[in-house]
């Protein structure tokens, strides 16, 4: 129980740390991998709080499908925010 | 250390000692109708639905017309995005080339593994976690990993093209639909499952419909998804050639 509650909180300021990190960024490419760090942590606690479900579908869609998308995307634009 | 830096670590001590604040003065514990029902789940999903997994009896059996639904939105808005970014002329990106050999041969073993833990997802969906939005996902990500690596001409080479990938996921949705409304000839609801198809055949757990349903599901995401990556990876020049060409 108590390595639990230390997992999900370590998980849980490790993905306001990728929050901060993926805000403030000006390179987008870079911006995009942070997100997708987040989005690990998230999963990390959606397994912490027994949802595997869950935690597959969170993985496959926000690490892979939309990291994928916001790299497609930035590449019809320009990489460096001003 | 910055004032930023500072006002920063105020800010997630404030956050944390709130959020532990209120849990111990309110103590949010899931109100008892709602446990009630959590232990109905999980005491009768298998003689209900013949499924060990109580999250894939819940989301194609007990609220199935939902998920249904939910999958007909989603063609909707694949098909659009597709409306969208069409081109009349036919795409030819010779000049592109992919990355180098090592990269190429490791693709080539990851995209491997990948198709193969995806197709594990989907079609153990009703006896592990899983199911088949996660696996179609996953499968979906293969083509988005083979496009930047080996070019998208490659692919369209290989007539693997975003048409064909959505006509895939009308005959995947298709399939589903009619998975739901069979039943309806026998006189049973439409979306029915033990009454109407079998939990068991050759001796092996479907759990009736729930594994047709995540087989179909896992074919549509997969396609539709496919579709999406190869129309966003069509570069700019392309469109603005288009539209030039339309005045």
């Amino acid at each position: 129980m108590i390595v639990t509650l230390i997992v999900f909180t370590v998980a849980l300021i490790l993905s306001l740390v990728f929050i901060y990190y993926a805000i403030t960024e000006k390179d987008l490419l870079k911006a995009a991998v942070f997100s997708a760090g987040q989005s690990v942590s998230y999963a990390i606690l959606l397994h912490t709080m027994a949802a595997p479900d869950i935690a597959m579908t969170y993985l496959a869609v926000s690490v892979g499908l939309y990291s994928a998308l916001l790299v497609f995307v930035i590449s019809k634009t320009e990489r460096y925010e001003e | 250390m910055s004032r930023r830096t500072i006002g920063l670590i105020v800010l997630l001590v404030g956050v944390v000692s709130i959020a532990l604040t209120t849990f111990i003065v309110f103590n949010p514990e899931a109100p008892k109708s709602v446990r009630e029902l959590g232990k109905y789940y999980i005491a009768n999903t298998t003689r209900d639905v013949s499924s060990p997994e109580a999250v894939t009896a819940i989301v194609w059996d007990y609220r199935g017309l939902d998920t249904i639904y939910e999958t007909v939105v989603l063609y909707m808005a694949i098909v659009g995005g597709l409306a969208i970014s069409t081109t009349t002329r036919k795409v030819s990106l010779k000049t592109r080339t992919g990355l180098t050999s090592i990269a190429r041969t490791g693709t080539r073993i990851i995209v491997l593994l990948i198709a193969t833990i995806a197709f594990a997802i989907a079609l153990h969906g009703h006896l592990t976690p899983g199911g088949g939005f996660p696996g179609g996902s996953a499968l979906a990500i293969t083509v988005m990993l083979i496009v930047p690596v080996y070019t998208l001409q490659s692919l369209l080479d290989q007539g693997v093209s975003s048409t064909r990938l959505i006509a895939v996921r009308g005959l995947a949705l298709t399939a589903l639909g009619l998975v739901a409304i069979l039943p309806v000839i026998k006189g049973l609801e439409a979306v029915t499952n033990l009454k109407f198809y079998p939990s068991h055949v050759a001796g092996m757990l479907i759990s009736g419909s729930l594994w047709l349903y995540n087989l179909f599901e896992f074919l549509a995401v997969a396609s539709g998804f496919a579709a999406v990556a190869l129309y966003l990876s069509i570069p700019e020049e392309v469109y603005r050639e288009e539209i030039k060409g339309g005045e």
